[in-house]
């Protein structure tokens, strides 16, 4: 019972939770407790970590901009990027139709004048008094040929004095080389010959109403001509141009050659010309100028003087000095300006003089009577410009004119012509100017004549070299 | 007498030695830029193996650059010429290449280098009407006024020196990064600058800043010309007048090019600020380079916008 009651004891003790616990080994209550403290270390862990994220969260939505403003931002951006393509596209469309179009340009220039002489007196296929008429209407057309070579044509139409009538005509039409070695350029066809300053430059462009007399009595107006031109610009630092060229006319005055042409009865030409940067606001543009025609058989028809006696041209040469000094400031040569230009010619032509004027035209039978003789006549003539540029509109200016007679150098005539322009716009120009001629070569009297000359540009229109 | 032949065989050496002509040096590209930014660009891009010449020197309207015959020798011996493009040079270009004789800079060529390529123009007319003034039919072609468009321009002047020198390939991509890396720097410094001119309204004499405009966030209130090329008339001053006024325009801009008094005018009558502001280095004094002048024009406009 006892040994019974021992055993029962011994069990229950064994089996109480102090004998249970006595039986679990320390180490795993040790490992118990310490997995239990790894997972409660763990669980703050995850919670500190869960706070975290919940802060930067909060963060980030705080400084996370609003969806609207920015997609309204990209939007305008995207607007305003095709509103730009859409207008170069526009653009595109109105251009592409017209490409293969030349350039085209029409140039309007009319003149309202009052003459105190007539045109009896004069000399002018206008009437004196007062008068209106289109000098001329231009309509100028240009682009490449092809990668070689640039074209243009230069159509003008005038009207009939007496009729007015108008006509048109061709006053230039040539070809331009753009690729030649040697720094050589060839120009062909029908053009303005590169000669003095102003003789290849339009009536419009001129910087004051009317031709200088001189290129019109020694050229015959401008220096148009049927040939072939070649410039060359010479290989060095300075620049130093050389023209020479070739034609079957120079000037308006048709030139006769007879039943044949030699080669050599053609008219030659020729100008060097140089510049010079004296400072850089002044510049010093000067050249030489030659012209030969060894037969012009009878240009301008027999020339009939005062005294009787006939003039029939036999042969022509020119000579030509021109220098153009200008001040324009870099800084506003819009707004202010000065030029001087100046040109002299110096002609020796040949005629056929017939003293007793059995050649004129007027008579019944003009014939050769034999007392004709071949002879020399010297003459020479200049002009000479100032203009002042006052303002990008206002521009005034002074020109004298001085020519002897070709056929008779102690017939000379002078014009002094103040001037003042108003560019209305670079296309729209107006131009007042007064001419006092004291001696006119036709009549011998003085003259007075204002011109109030209104040119006008549409379309396309480019300053050319030569128009520089 | 062996002696006296070598002798005077080193003599002959001596003396050939002294006079040979010395190794020639790689010739330089020779480079036309038509306004004095390009210049400034080609020099920084080329170094030493570049000789920059420009036919504007900065002082003028980039539309009355005068055609001076003394700049035909130069384009006559150019290797590559480079033009804002967009037509801003209509007016003095065209002639000039016409009698340079030189067709490796014609239009179309290798060596006529358009810095436009690859600008989006801005106010592109609908109309070319002589109505509108003297309109550029592409564009606006003061672009170079935004200095991230003129990075533009920089990569066509890099791309045409490699295509015309690809030797010197490494040393252009090292000029041009050395420079847009400073160039890079400058825009942040302009942006933080300008940022009070956000919103500021302005005129000017001609329509050169639009570009700087929407760049710096400007707003462009209208021009003193009546139309590009136009002078203003008494009618078109008055209401310009009126509406600066009305939208209370704070900045008279004029470019020193044109005349003072009509903006002096403008800017007495509004209460606006006349200030003159270049529109290429060169323009006003100690803005020689791209960075000074556009230094200048952020410092100048942002002092005027501060008093």
């Amino acid at each position: 019972m006892k040994r019974a009651l021992w055993s029962f004891l011994a069990v229950a003790l064994a089996l109480s939770p102090r004998t249970v616990h006595a039986q679990i080994a320390p180490s795993a209550l040790d490992v118990l407790k310490q997995e239990f403290q790894q997972l409660k270390q763990h669980m703050q862990q995850m919670e500190q970590q869960l706070q975290l994220l919940q802060q930067k969260i909060e963060q980030l939505e705080a400084a996370k901009p609003a969806a609207t403003p920015t997609e309204t931002v990209t939007q305008e951006q995207m607007r305003q990027q095709n509103e730009k393509v859409d207008r170069v596209v526009e653009a595109q469309k109105k251009s592409l139709p017209g490409e293969f179009n030349p350039a085209i340009g029409l140039v309007g220039e009319t003149i309202f004048s009052h003459r105190s002489g007539s045109s009896t007196a004069t000399g002018s296929d206008r009437p004196g008094g007062f008068d209106v008429f289109q000098r001329s209407v231009e309509m100028v057309l240009s682009a490449s040929i092809d990668p070689f070579a640039k074209g243009y044509a230069v159509v003008n139409a005038q009207a009939d004095p007496v009729t007015g009538e108008a006509t048109a005509s061709i006053e230039e039409a040539a070809l331009q080389t753009t690729s030649l070695p040697w720094n050589l350029s060839v120009t062909a066809g029908r053009f303005f010959a590169e000669f003095g300053r102003l003789s290849y430059i339009h009536d419009h462009e001129l910087p004051f109403v009317n031709r200088p007399l001189v290129l019109d009595k020694y050229i015959g107006g401008e220096s148009k001509t049927d040939g072939l031109q070649v410039n060359w610009l010479a290989p060095m630092n300075h620049y130093l141009s050389l023209t020479v060229g070739l034609g079957d006319q120079f000037g308006d005055d048709p030139n006769n050659p007879g039943p044949f042409r030699a080669f050599h009865e053609l008219n030659f030409w020729s100008r060097l010309s140089t510049y010079f940067d004296l400072t850089p606001n002044w510049q010093l543009e000067t050249g030489m100028s030659g012209l030969l025609n060894p037969k012009t058989e009878d240009l301008g028809g027999v020339l009939v003087q005062a005294n009787g006696s006939t003039l029939t041209e036999r042969a022509r040469r020119l000579a030509g000095f021109d220098l153009r000094i200008t001040y324009a400031p870099l800084r506003n040569n819009q707004f202010r300006s000065f030029t001087w230009g100046t040109e002299v010619l110096v002609s020796n032509n040949r005629y056929l003089i017939d003293p007793n004027g059995s050649l004129n035209p007027a008579n019944p039978s003009p014939l050769l009577d034999g007392d004709e003789f071949p002879g020399h006549v010297s003459s020479q003539g200049l002009y000479s410009y100032v203009v002042y540029k006052m303002d990008r509109r206002w521009s005034f200016g002074f020109t004298f004119d001085w020519v002897e007679n070709p056929q008779n150098r102690y017939d000379r005539t002078a014009a002094y012509s103040p001037f003042l322009t108003l560019s209305i716009s670079h296309w729209n120009q107006l131009r007042l100017q007064y001419t006092h001629t004291t001696h006119n070569a036709v009549s011998g009297l003085r003259d007075d004549a204002f011109s109030l000359q209104w040119a006008w540009i549409i379309g396309s229109h480019a300053h050319g070299w030569q128009q520089r | 007498m062996k002696t006296r032949i070598f002798g005077l065989c080193s003599l002959s050496l001596i003396a050939a030695s002294m006079f040979a002509a010395p190794p020639a040096q790689p010739a330089k590209i020779r480079i036309v830029t038509t306004l004095t930014d390009l210049a400034d660009f080609a020099r920084t891009i080329g170094g030493g193996l570049v000789e920059v010449h420009s036919l504007a020197t900065g002082v003028e309207d980039t539309h009355g650059v005068p055609m001076k015959p003394s700049f035909v020798p130069l384009m006559n011996r150019a290797d590559l010429l480079i033009l804002v493009g967009l037509e801003c040079e209509h007016a003095f270009l065209p002639a000039l290449l016409e009698a340079s004789k030189n067709p490796r800079i014609q239009k179309g060529s290798p060596g006529y280098v358009d810095c436009s390529q690859g600008i989006t123009p801005l106010e592109v007319p609908i109309s070319t009407e002589h109505s509108e003034g003297d309109v550029h039919p592409y564009g606006n072609p003061h672009y170079m006024l935004d200095p991230l468009l003129a990075k533009i321009a920089i990569e066509n002047i890099y791309s045409a020196l490699v295509a015309h020198a690809p030797q010197h390939q490494v040393e252009f991509a090292r000029n041009r990064d050395a420079y847009l890396v400073k160039l890079n720097a400058k825009i942040a410094e302009w942006q933080e600058q300008a940022k009070p001119l956000k919103g500021v309204r302005f005129v000017s004499y001609h329509l050169h800043w639009p570009y700087f405009a929407e760049r710096f966030g400007m707003i462009y209130s209208g021009t003193i010309e009546l139309k590009p090329g136009i002078d203003p008339t008494p009618r078109h001053i008055e209401q310009l007048i009126a509406s600066m006024q009305a939208e209370r325009v704070k900045i008279v801009v004029r470019e020193p090019q044109f005349p003072e008094r009509v903006p002096s005018r403008i800017a007495a009558q509004t209460g606006a600020k006349l200030i003159t502001l270049p529109i290429m280095p060169g323009g006003v004094p100690q803005t020689d380079t791209y960075i000074e002048m556009m230094d200048y024009i952020i410092r100048t406009l942002v002092a005027a916008v501060s008093k």
